[in-house]
């Protein structure tokens, strides 16, 4: 799912249509036009150097952020070269180069370049601190951006890389579904920056201490014709980026794969054993196994920490936001909403593992498999949803939303079970194989598509329960707000039930299919129907093949790049 | 089970013009098999013959573009819950639920696959212990950090906890250790001497010659010889007959006269 609005905003860019990307130029345009004419147009000082130096820091954010979010960054991986006769430094320091050869790496320095444009007011030694300040930045922050993928991609062995990915993509995630709140706040704030600059303050303090920020003030110290300080804020950038690469180069190059590591004791000895506490139902094997799957498995583990982020993050956003407080009593029902997006692919993610699902076909397997599948979502995901909404619901002090948000989150829980279960049955996409997946973005294809489809299934089966919220939230009450619980959670139970049988009546005799698409990337299927669900299994599975093409284009490309 | 049936037993696994084309390649061309029951069966043939389509085809995991099916003579494709309840299958290169450990998988499946509880946790323990993988369960050692051999055994066992009445490995012995691989052997050998039927595929020759009883050589999508150990051999040796049936590339001695330096 991360791979979900983003595979949709962000790394379709790389992944779907090549016409988006353009539209990721266009705003990494727009942004390097906007710096410049802060540089340029910006008559006070001290104002332009404020908004000078919050500028050069979103674009420092956004390098940091940015390629984690695009599925292609892992395009070029350094197994590919594992067999060359080529030594870890140089393979890594290839890689490396490879970054600094591309468009967005170039509109990155035309934006950072603005320092000079700044610098001009102040005489020739601020054009040249500026400049030299622009480029020394520049491959600070290429190279960072590079290594925070490279650690992000080691980092899905460990909980706390995981832990920061989910945080990294929760951001994201919310900035788009809350993006309203930052777009006001801003509004209400550029006028109000550009006319009197940041006020002096910690934040002042802070972005000013920022890497990002020493080429603006060494071109203002070479103005000010403090040599020294301008000497000595551009050899700590260049000192920087001596380490920054050093550790860079290491880094991109991981050692071959550590032995299995090996734990000391043995797991679920009860279970095996014959016990443990779900029913030995194929219903609660199927949950046994996927609770443990979401819980070790590093990918499954992104995406439950997403959900849980995501919630976090709008949640702040709206206690920030001021008149905006109560809606974060809602921070949870956004984590249930999420977790629609977390499941969207689970068939996709088990990879070639659905041959199990196959051969061990019965009368009630499928049936087993999908509802097992709901209820260990909504085993791993309630705690999570009761862990966010309780503090929000404090926080936000709104104890008239208790009911609402009683009502919200069985609604929201159960329509999103249902709506993942059956996207992932409908739109297989599998992305590496499980066993070869190294980076945050390898265990989905494409799934731009699904998060639509999730999206409308969930609005459209929590219908009932919005609808009463409205109706009720005005008027409140006891019995009202006790009958719009027992709704939201009838829907909700409703929804799972209802959309998770039409994935049982897919999946009944398509099983084999599922496995086909992972396993040959195509289905064999001759008869083909005309219904909805097919419509959109043959769309996800064209953008399955669209994506794969795009990709091994990708990656011919950077290998040429690379040896030429 | 009437005396008829009992006396002349359907086959183990029969394939009747079986064919998969993918596009314009024809990876299974009307392929016809026939493994009798309780026979220990070995599949050969080259690289790309297409004996994990066929094999694929037979256990139920790629349609076939044309031709039928059948497992102890249920036909896979029409009656797929009965044919799958008779098979045990270990496929070659897929995934397994990697997160869990090997007593959990089987467990798993087990429950999966309606065995009561008792019955899975005593054969799991079996398996595991049969099979030398009582260590790494007990070090919590998760499939996805087995090593190839292992995770053969695993799928093996995987295989084998539902009782089938057939089973279709391919490339059982790939990674295999030699100890482990004696232990593999004498599970298989138990499993035909009990009245079950097995089939491997493989293309290590001395290995199908030292198990099998019957054996088919399969080149380009067709059975090319099949029969017992013996008929298909006609007096040479195995690895002999497959040659001449493949065709081998000649190497001259002029070619690759650079090899040693």
């Amino acid at each position: 799912m991360d791979r979900g609005m983003i595979a949709l905003k962000f790394a379709m860019l790389r992944n779907a249509l090549p016409g988006l990307r353009l539209v990721g130029w266009v705003l990494g345009g727009l942004l390097a036009a906007a710096t410049w004419a802060v540089a340029v147009g910006v008559q006070d000082d001290g104002v332009r150097r404020s908004a000078l130096t919050l500028l050069l820091a979103v674009w420092t954010l956004g390098g940091l952020v940015g390629p984690v979010l695009t599925s292609g960054a892992g395009v070029l991986r350094a197994e590919y070269f594992a067999l060359l006769p080529l030594t870890r430094r140089q393979v890594g320091s290839g890689l490396l180069m490879s970054v600094f050869v591309s468009i967005a790496a170039g509109v990155v320095l035309v934006a950072l370049l603005a320092v000079a444009a700044h610098g001009a007011r102040g005489g020739p030694a601020a054009v040249a601190a500026g400049v030299v300040g622009a480029v020394l930045a520049w491959v600070l922050l290429v190279v960072a951006s590079r290594l925070v993928y490279g650690l992000l991609g080691a980092a899905m062995q460990s909980k706390l890389g995981i832990e920061i990915a989910g945080v990294q993509f929760g951001v994201m995630f919310a900035a788009m579904f809350a993006g309203w709140m930052i777009v006001s706040v801003a509004m209400e704030s550029v006028p109000a920056l550009l006319t009197r600059g940041l006020p002096d303050g910690p934040v002042t303090t802070v972005l000013e201490a920022l890497p990002s920020s020493w080429p603006v003030l060494a071109a203002d110290a070479a103005a000010a014709g403090d040599a020294g300080r301008a000497l000595a804020l551009l050899g700590g950038l260049a000192l920087l980026d001596v380490v920054l690469v050093a550790a860079a180069v290491p880094l991109l190059v991981p050692r071959s794969a550590r032995a299995a590591r090996r734990r000391g004791r043995p797991r679920s000895r009860g279970l095996v054993a014959g016990g443990g506490l779900l029913p030995a139902s194929p219903t609660g094997a199927v949950v046994g196994k996927e609770v443990r799957q979401w819980r070790r498995d590093p990918w499954r583990a992104l995406e439950s920490s997403t959900a849980l982020w995501t919630g976090v993050v709008i949640g702040v956003l709206a206690l920030l936001g001021g008149y905006t407080r109560p809606a974060a009593a809602f921070a949870g029902v956004i984590v249930a909403f999420v977790l629609g997006l977390s499941g969207c692919n689970l068939y996709g993610q088990d990879g070639s593992a659905v041959w199990q699902n196959v051969v061990g076909e019965d009368a009630g397997s499928v049936r087993a498999d999908v509802r097992g599948r709901q209820w260990a979502m909504v085993l791993v995901f309630a705690p999570r949803v009761v862990l966010v909404t309780v503090p929000f619901l404090v926080l936000s002090g709104a104890w008239w939303t208790v009911p609402l948000v009683a009502a919200a989150v069985p609604a929201v829980l159960g329509a999103a079970t249902g709506a993942a279960v059956l996207t992932s049955a409908v739109g297989v996409s599998p992305g590496v194989d499980p066993r070869r997946r190294v980076g945050p973005n390898d265990a989905n294809g494409n799934i731009a598509v699904h998060v639509w489809v999730v999206i409308l299934a969930i609005v459209v089966a929590v219908a009932p329960t919005a609808a009463a919220i409205v109706y009720v939230a005005p008027r409140g009450g006891a019995p009202l707000g006790a009958a719009l619980v027992v709704l939201g959670a009838v829907n909700g139970g409703a929804a799972a039930w209802l959309l998770g049988r039409v994935a049982i009546g897919y999946l009944d005799r398509r099983m084999v299919d599922v496995f086909s698409r992972i396993r040959y990337g195509r289905v064999f299927h001759e008869d083909a129907d005309a219904g909805l669900l097919d419509g959109i299994a043959r769309v996800t599975l064209r953008g399955e093949v669209r994506a794969k093409e795009l990709k091994q284009e990708e990656r011919d490309k950077r290998l040429a790049r690379a040896r030429g | 089970m009437d005396d008829r049936e009992t006396t002349t037993p359907a086959p183990a696994l029969e394939l009747r013009g079986l064919r998969r084309t993918f596009g314009d390649k024809v990876a299974v061309d009307d392929m016809d098999l026939v493994v009798p029951a309780g026979s220990f069966y070995g599949v050969v043939g080259p690289n790309g013959a297409g004996k994990t389509t066929a094999l694929s085809m037979a256990v139920g995991l790629l349609r076939p573009s044309a031709g039928v099916a059948r497992v102890d003579g249920v036909d896979v494709w029409a009656d797929p819950v009965e044919a799958k309840r008779r098979l045990g299958v270990l496929p070659d290169g897929l995934a397994l639920p990697e997160r869990l450990t090997g007593g959990e998988l089987l467990t798993y499946w087990g429950r999966f696959r309606r065995m009561p509880r008792d019955v899975v946790a005593a054969r799991s323990a079996e398996l595991l212990r049969v099979l030398e993988l009582e260590e790494a369960e007990q070090l919590g050692t998760l499939v996805g950090e087995y090593s190839t051999g292992m995770r053969k055994k695993i799928g093996l066992a995987t295989a084998l906890l539902h009782t089938p009445r057939v089973l279709v490995l391919d490339e059982p012995y790939e990674a295999v250790d030699p100890v482990s691989a004696r232990v593999l052997t004498r599970i298989l050998r138990r499993f035909t001497a009990a009245g079950g039927s097995v089939v491997v595929s493989s293309h290590v020759m001395s290995l199908v010659e030292q198990l099998c009883d019957r054996v088919a050589i399969v080149v380009r999508g067709r059975v090319e010889a099949a029969g017992t150990l013996d008929e298909v051999r006609a007096g040479a040796a195995l690895e002999d007959r497959f040659v001449a049936l493949v065709g081998e590339p000649e190497v001259r001695e002029e070619e690759l006269a650079w090899i040693a330096g």
